[in-house]
């Protein structure tokens, strides 16, 4: 079991992961405060669906990508924790389909023309 | 047209730091990226920010790094955070994204010091959750002050012990230590004890951590072998042999560790001339004394070149910049020869040393080319022994050939994880020197990048005159 031996925080964000509202200080990284809350799943193995979690927590491994605020492939050990940040495990594998609708869905246009050119 | 720097330093570690310090206060334009919060690197990570209570328990040689930070923190280079660099150009030109934002900059001379990682650790089971590195544990330690109760180490190295003696000083409680470290190499390691003469205080600090590893509370067992993480969808022991015994030490947490290898991405990626160190088992790119690559405008400096530790990483870091003031006509030759010779000088004394401990603990055979046919390799396309074997049989006789064939190094880490092992899988099955197999040909974008990132681009340029500006 993770557990923390810092100092207590001055000032604290809270964030959603996996559904579950948690609160972390200002300043943590994204991949400490999943441990912390024993919420550990990261991505799911692109081949077999297996579950994985991070390996080596300085961004050289890539087991710890997670969706943040709809966004996938986001490295939690690299991520520090922003109030109000949702993050889920990523569910992409071979059979998933290129998510082109959570672009179109973005209120940036210059965005908008590239997603158009992807596809 | 527009303005360059003088210098652009990706990785704030302790070469980068020492670098940039030495570089700015002659007067360059530098700028340094790093992709944490803070200054550092990984063995000063968060040494001026740390959130522990109880920082002491770190040690002294981390402490050590709060002088070298705030000197960083004082001196005219520019310094940039949270930058993931992705692609770094031999025509001097950086680009990276920040906060969602692509930036480029363009740097007469480049002075990769990206560090080291460790070395990946391919054994049954090494893929699930609950398996981590021993370097993972220090990382949440001095970024979050996070720490796990009841895991199991396993390895070999001065970082594993290092990691254990500081859970024990912290009163982490820690389940084991498998030790991996063959009885042979305690006397094959004796040939370099001269280079233990040239560092006698190294010494006495590994000795003063194995002592306090030994009095502590934990069970340690040495000489392991056969090393298997027994699990199905986690881990839920750690197995191995001890002599004529099979050990199983129920465990949800293993932690591990056979010392730390260059990481090779930008290096490789640039298109650097690369060599394979048979006394440090991996590849390192090719430098002349300061540092200069075979690209005249790239330099590398600290474990991105070769293993050489924190202080050697200064060393490097400071030469490789008094290389570059003379490039760039700030000092001169013979400025620069003068002002090098003590850490020329105590770079050669601590590679003596280093060969001692390359010897001693020079990572198991088994443990780095592995034989288990369903041992995962490369972890992102989950390719195992057995199919890179077919894969091989089918005529894929190069790391490349095998990328394209199997999709092995093909994914998010982009080969970080599996390299090695593949280089010395395909050496092993051909009989031939790793050195005539080579490595993936690697390219740019080195991170994942976002097209919102790619649609937003900004130019950096410098606030400080360079040095070609004060001398038109």
């Amino acid at each position: 079991m993770f557990r923390s031996l810092a100092k207590v925080a001055d000032r604290t964000v809270q964030l959603e992961i996996e559904g579950q509202q948690v609160s972390a200080p200002v300043g943590a990284t994204l991949w400490a405060t999943m441990a912390l809350h024993g919420l550990t799943r990261t991505r799911t193995a692109s081949v077999s669906g297996q579950q994985r979690s991070a390996y080596c927590a300085m961004g050289v491994c890539f087991e710890c990508l997670v969706e943040v605020d709809g966004m996938p492939n986001r490295q939690a050990c690299l991520t520090q924790v922003v109030e109000g940040m949702v993050v889920k495990r990523q569910q992409i594998t071979e059979q998933s389909h290129w998510p082109v609708e959570a672009i179109d869905n973005s209120d940036d246009p210059s965005l908008n023309a590239l997603a158009v050119e992807v596809r | 047209m527009q303005a360059s720097y003088d210098i652009a330093i990706i990785g704030a570690g302790s070469a980068g730091m020492s670098a940039a310090i030495t570089a700015a206060n002659a007067g360059a334009s530098v700028v340094v990226l790093d992709d944490k919060p803070r200054a550092g690197g990984q063995i000063y990570r968060n040494v001026s920010a740390s959130p522990l209570a109880d920082v002491k328990a770190l040690g002294a040689d981390y402490l050590a790094g709060v002088d070298l930070v705030t000197e960083f923190n004082l001196c005219a280079a520019e310094r940039h955070y949270q930058c993931l660099v992705w692609h770094v150009g031999d025509d001097g030109e950086v680009l990276f994204s920040q906060q969602g934002q692509t930036q480029s900059l363009h740097a007469r001379e480049i002075i990769v010091s990206t560090g080291a990682m460790e070395r990946p650790f391919p054994i049954p089971g090494w893929h699930l959750p609950g398996v981590m590195t021993a370097g993972s544990a220090q990382v949440m330690l001095k970024s979050d002050g996070v720490a796990c109760d009841d895991a199991v180490f396993v390895g070999t190295g001065p970082l594993l012990y290092l990691i254990v003696a500081q859970y024990v000083r912290l009163g982490v409680r820690v389940k084991a230590l498998v030790d991996t470290t063959p009885k042979s190499q305690y006397l094959s390691a004796m040939q370099h004890s001269l280079g233990v003469l040239a560092a006698p205080a190294m010494l006495l600090k590994g000795l003063s951590l194995l002592s306090e590893i030994r009095q502590a509370d934990l069970k340690v067992y040495r000489f392991a072998e056969q090393l298997q993480v027994v699990g199905e969808d986690a881990a839920r022991a750690l197995r191995f042999r001890c002599g004529d015994h099979q050990v199983d030490i129920p465990t949800e947490q293993i932690f591990l560790h056979q010392g730390v290898i260059p990481n090779l991405n930008m290096t490789r990626a640039l298109g650097l001339e690369h060599k394979w160190s048979a006394q440090q088992l991996c590849w390192q790119p090719v430098l002349d004394q300061w540092g200069q690559s075979s690209i005249s405008n790239i330099s590398v400096a600290g474990d991105g070149s070769g293993i050489v530790g924190a202080q050697g990483a200064a060393c490097m870091g400071r030469l490789a910049a008094l290389n570059l003031l003379s490039r760039l006509g700030v000092i001169d030759v013979e400025q620069r020869d003068q002002q090098s010779r003590a850490d020329l000088a105590e770079l050669s004394r601590l590679n003596h040393f280093r060969r001692f401990i390359d010897q001693l603990y020079r990572p198991m055979d088994a443990h780095r080319i592995p034989q288990q046919q369903d041992t995962l390799v490369c972890r992102c396309e989950e390719q195992t022994v057995a199919q890179l074997r077919a894969g091989f049989e089918k005529g894929a006789t190069g790391p490349n050939e095998l990328k394209g064939l199997t999709r092995c190094g093909m994914g998010p880490c982009q080969g970080r994880q599996c390299g090695h092992t593949v280089s010395e899988l395909l050496a092993d099955w051909r009989q031939q020197p790793v050195s005539d197999i080579g490595y993936y040909r690697l390219r740019s974008p080195q991170r994942l990048l976002t097209l919102t990132e790619l649609s937003r681009f900004n130019r950096l340029q410098p606030a400080q005159q360079t040095v070609e500006e004060e001398a038109s």
